[in-house]
């Protein structure tokens, strides 16, 4: 017999039962609970830190259908699994089919109903996500997001509990065992990425770029989880009970052909190996030294005067290779040992000094984000040192549960420092500074930008369609962003602004005229302030990156993450009135908020980088649209919020908000401390404004505070210097 | 078919002997009728024959090859209604039919299946739910999945329970038939029924052969006058040993 025909009838069976209709349902409809009780990627103060759109109505609801599915799937697989032992068809079966073989087309069958229940998952959700998601929207991240996010769970759970009944032959306990499971990923195992079967580490989902590194770490994940799942289901299998013996003694008649127990066996140690072996994430010391990259000992003997690499990333399998080549002088007359620093998942393929082969060795141990690669220099004086690289670059083990960097795919690119080449670590410089040059190879839609000062050209377009661009700058250290850009030209405080967003985010950005904010803000503040320290020479590159949680700047370059223009960013009334207002706010970050400006110990204070963020963006919009349109949006904005918070519940009975569960004090905190930074502190701005004798002094005490100099110990600015700048104390800007 | 028990015993792990010392020879074709009280070792010695126990001591064969070693085959040609059994209940009389066609390997299952629903006579109900039959029935559809496809060897416990007179009586000259050019193994508490369909009788008692002839024999061996009188002193002389 046909052991497919018996595949298809038992599918039929299953789907000719409504219990199997109510459990497909029940998955269908369970990603909302992503939008509503379970939002990893999401906290609900409006005002505090939100996700990206596909995260919001897109990772959320695949995450929670995951979790809520799989519990539902592991129950109807024990239910399904109990009942043919509780009503006695097994009776019948037994007698006319093995049970083992039974028990595989029965487990076939679920797996293949819990393939129909995602379909219909995705289909019924495909249009509420189109039309939340916007502009941003794109079908292969829908299909990828609901496939590893939310179908990959659902397997897991039915491997597991059918491992579990077919181990004990009892409903009650088989589902306590998956409740500990389930409960294990969702506690214990919840900050460990390759344990979280059920709940994956997903922290944020790019709208604008790609999630290659993120949906292949989770995905990894779960085909280990597979893998570990179908061998113990393998020794599940070896227990079903026939001749009317037990576990143990239907397992000593199973047991009898090798093949079954050995491949078992494989498969568990198949998953070992995915688990020990895994390429993502590194293995570097958890007790992090510093002073290992601080307190460098040069050589005193070898110094570089000029590197240069060809670089060459797979957009396809998310390696990069290349060739780096250093020009060192060995003055020192003796053969030396010279150090670099490799991503650690890189292999050393080659490397030659002078073009013959020069000895090296990677050291075994790994930390902060790096590897040792040690060569043995010749005494010869000037040397062409060659060093043949490649890999899949690897995440610093301390960012496990939030991966997503280095990124290389067909849409996006984030390359940094040693994933791009080699870094000496004991050879200082020959000059004052190092010339550098790069070539890089990327496929051909893509523009390269490489962040801080130097240059980029393109230089060649090749056969395969793939564009090699060459880029110059200085230093050991690059930092390249690739993707889909536009490049919006703007002229604004005498400098050439490039503005560089995603292809994919041009809708958005055009709907909130982002361009003429930007221009705005740039004169705005420049005049008011004064001019970012890292303008470059005229010339400033702000670039869109992926979302990353914040921005950066350096030499002539400055990185807004994308969630700063997200629809949902845009359209938030507590940071503007319209989504261009918005993208101001996010814009006077630039100047306020960027870099060491705040302290970031001190979160949870009214004191931070929102404050004057507000407040300076409500000047913009005074200035642009008149005081009336100011008013509205933002004075009386602010007043409202303000007046709601010093009659909340929980501001007036604090004590109540400790005793809550952890989360909802999170939430209900979290929008508390939204209020006070960004109305609170606004008003008191405001109010400081008045009492230090209008707008004019204001703003040249904030010049002066923004051009203060800094204290290199505590280089923050604090809420007493402001006051202090003010001449102002704290209960005079009280607003009671 | 020809099926040799060898000295078979079988102990369950609570240390109950359910069979001792068995030893039999079943040949098609043939209607065994197998008779004694409950809890005698009737549906144990069922179970060992359809694969569904492992007898502690002894063995069976199959045309001369150990049971475990040729256990696809007798599945192949088992047709088998255990005294207690379920249905699923979602699907219909037809669906279920063809269902365990499939588990049994039947190439042409919609004609054995059609066939088996004719013998069982469910034609009117071969769409209906299982969930809507009668304990009756539901009976028949038992019967019928165990003559699905025309097996070689038909188990059958208890078949009649639960059927009225009219159809009792049909299915027993159905099994009489069945039973000429096959072998049927046939448990059950009606001396009626043996006395009018099977060729050979096996009386078992506490896990024992008490008689393996023809149900004449019986009679004529206890001089009993009817072989409802013969079974009864046969156990009752076992009872008393």
């Amino acid at each position: 017999m046909s052991i497919w025909k018996q595949f298809r009838l038992e599918l039929g069976r299953l789907l000719k039962n409504p219990w199997t209709w109510l459990i497909i349902i029940l998955t269908v409809i369970s990603p909302v609970v992503g939008l509503t009780l379970y939002r990893p990627l999401f906290s609900t103060s409006n005002m505090a830190y939100i996700t990206t759109m596909t995260g919001l109505y897109l990772a959320n609801p695949a995450l929670a259908g995951g979790t809520v599915g799989a519990v539902l799937f592991a129950i109807f697989t024990l239910w399904e699994l109990s009942r043919v032992k509780r009503s006695d068809v097994d009776a019948l079966t037994d007698a006319v089919c093995s049970p083992m073989t039974a028990a595989f087309v029965r487990l076939a069958a679920l797996l293949c109903v819990s393939i129909v229940a995602q379909w219909l998952t995705m289909l019924a959700w495909l249009p509420y996500t189109i039309n939340m998601v916007g502009a941003v929207f794109d079908g292969t991240s829908y299909i990828t997001v609901y496939l590893i996010f939310m179908y990959g769970a659902l397997p897991l759970a039915i491997l597991f509990a059918a491992a579990a009944w077919q181990f004990t032959q009892r409903f009650n306990l088989s589902m306590v065992l998956f409740i500990l499971f389930g409960g294990l990923s969702l506690t214990v195992w919840g900050q460990n990425w390759q344990l979280c079967w059920l709940n994956p580490c997903v922290w944020a989902v790019s709208d604008d770029f790609s999630n290659r590194r993120l949906f292949w770490g989770v995905a990894y994940m779960r085909l280990t989880w597979l893998i570990a799942l179908a061998g113990l289901w393998g020794i599940s299998y070896l227990c079903i009970r026939r001749y009317g013996k037990g576990a143990v003694g239907s397992l000593c008649c199973n047991i009898r052909r090798p093949y079954r127990p050995l491949l078992a066996v494989l498969l568990l140690c198949c998953a070992g190996l995915f688990y020990v072996k895994q390429p993502f994430v590194d293995h570097s010391d958890l007790n992090i030294d510093f002073n290992y990259l601080f307190n460098v000992n040069y050589l005193e003997n070898v110094t570089c005067s000029g590197r240069f690499a060809d670089v060459h990333p797979n957009a396809e399998t998310g390696e990069l290779f290349g060739r780096a080549v250093f020009r060192l002088q060995n003055t020192g007359n003796q053969e030396t040992e010279v150090r670099f620093h490799i991503n650690p998942g890189y292999k050393i393929t080659s490397v030659t000094a002078n073009g013959k082969a020069a000895p090296y060795r990677l050291e075994a141990g790994e930390q902060l984000n790096v590897r040792e690669l040690c060569i043995g220099l010749p005494e010869t004086g000037d040397i062409e040192l060659s060093i043949e690289y490649g890999g899949y670059p690897q995440e610093w083990n301390t960012q496990a549960t939030a991966q997503g960097e280095p990124e290389i795919s067909s849409q996006y690119m984030k390359l940094e420092n040693t994933v791009l080449a080699p870094t000496p670590y004991d050879i200082g410089y020959a000059g004052d500074t190092l010339p550098a040059s790069m070539d890089i190879t990327l496929p051909g839609a893509m523009t390269p930008l490489l962040f801080g000062s130097g240059t980029t050209e393109f230089l060649k377009e090749n056969p395969d369609g793939s564009k090699t661009w060459r880029m110059m700058g200085e230093g050991y250290n690059m930092i390249v962003y690739a993707g889909d850009y536009i490049c919006e030209e703007i002229d604004a405080a005498g400098l050439k602004v490039n503005f560089y967003y995603a292809r994919k985010h041009q809708p958005v950005m055009e709907a909130a005229s982002a361009a003429e904010s930007v221009r705005q803000v740039i004169e705005y503040c420049t005049d008011h302030y004064g001019p970012l320290q890292f303008y470059g020479n005229g010339t400033f590159d702000l670039i869109q990156s992926r979302v990353s949680g914040g921005g950066y700047a350096g030499d002539g370059a400055s990185i807004a993450d994308e969630l700063d223009f997200t629809a949902r960013n845009l359209g938030n009334n507590g940071k503007g009135g319209s989504a261009g207002e918005v993208v101001i706010h996010e814009l006077v970050h630039q100047w306020w908020g960027l870099g060491n400006m705040f302290d970031p110990a001190d979160v949870d204070g009214i004191w931070s980088s929102e404050g004057l963020t507000t407040y300076t963006t409500y000047r913009i919009v005074k200035e642009l649209y008149g005081e009336e349109e100011a008013r509205k949006n933002y004075v009386e904005h602010w007043q409202a919020e303000v007046a709601d918070y010093y009659k909340d519940f929980y501001v007036r009975h604090p004590e109540y908000l400790s005793v809550l569960p952890e989360e909802y004090q999170a939430d209900i905190s979290n929008s508390l401390r939204g209020v006070r930074q960004y109305s609170e502190m606004a008003l008191k701005i405001l109010k400081a404004e008045e009492l230090v004798g209008g707008e004019e002094a204001m703003d040249e005490i904030l010049h002066n505070l923004f051009t203060r100099e800094l204290n290199p110990e505590y280089p923050y600015l604090t809420y007493q210097e402001f006051l202090d700048a003010c001449g102002l104390t704290e209960e005079e800007l009280s607003l009671d | 078919m020809k099926i040799q028990m060898e000295q078979l015993s079988m102990t369950y792990p609570g240390g109950k002997q359910a069979l001792r010392d068995v030893s039999l020879t079943l040949e098609s074709p043939c209607l065994v009728g197998l008779l004694g009280p409950n809890g005698a070792g009737k549906s144990t010695l069922m179970k060992l024959l359809t694969a569904g126990l492992l007898p502690t001591a002894g063995g069976i064969r199959i045309d001369g090859q150990p049971l475990l070693k040729c256990e696809k085959q007798l599945k192949a040609s088992l047709g088998y209604l255990p005294q207690a059994f379920g249905l699923y209940d979602e699907l219909t009389v037809y669906q279920f039919l063809d269902y365990m066609a499939a588990l049994k390997g039947i190439c042409d299952s919609r004609q054995a299946v059609k066939e088996a629903i004719m013998a069982v006579n469910l034609k009117e109900k071969e769409k209906a739910r299982i969930r809507t039959l009668s304990g009756g029935q539901r009976q028949r559809v038992g019967i019928a999945q165990a003559i699905l496809g025309r097996p070689e060897f038909l188990v059958l416990d208890e078949p009649t329970v639960g059927l009225d007179p009219e159809e009792r009586v049909n299915f027993r000259n159905m099994f009489s038939r069945i039973a000429r050019k096959r072998l049927v193994l046939l448990s059950t508490h009606i001396i009626e029924d043996i006395q009018h369909v099977c060729d050979r009788l096996i009386v078992i008692g506490k896990g024992q052969v008490l008689f393996d002839g023809t149900p004449e024999q019986l009679i004529s061996m206890t001089k009993a006058p009817s072989l409802e009188e013969a079974y009864l002193q046969l156990i009752s002389k076992e009872a008393g040993r």
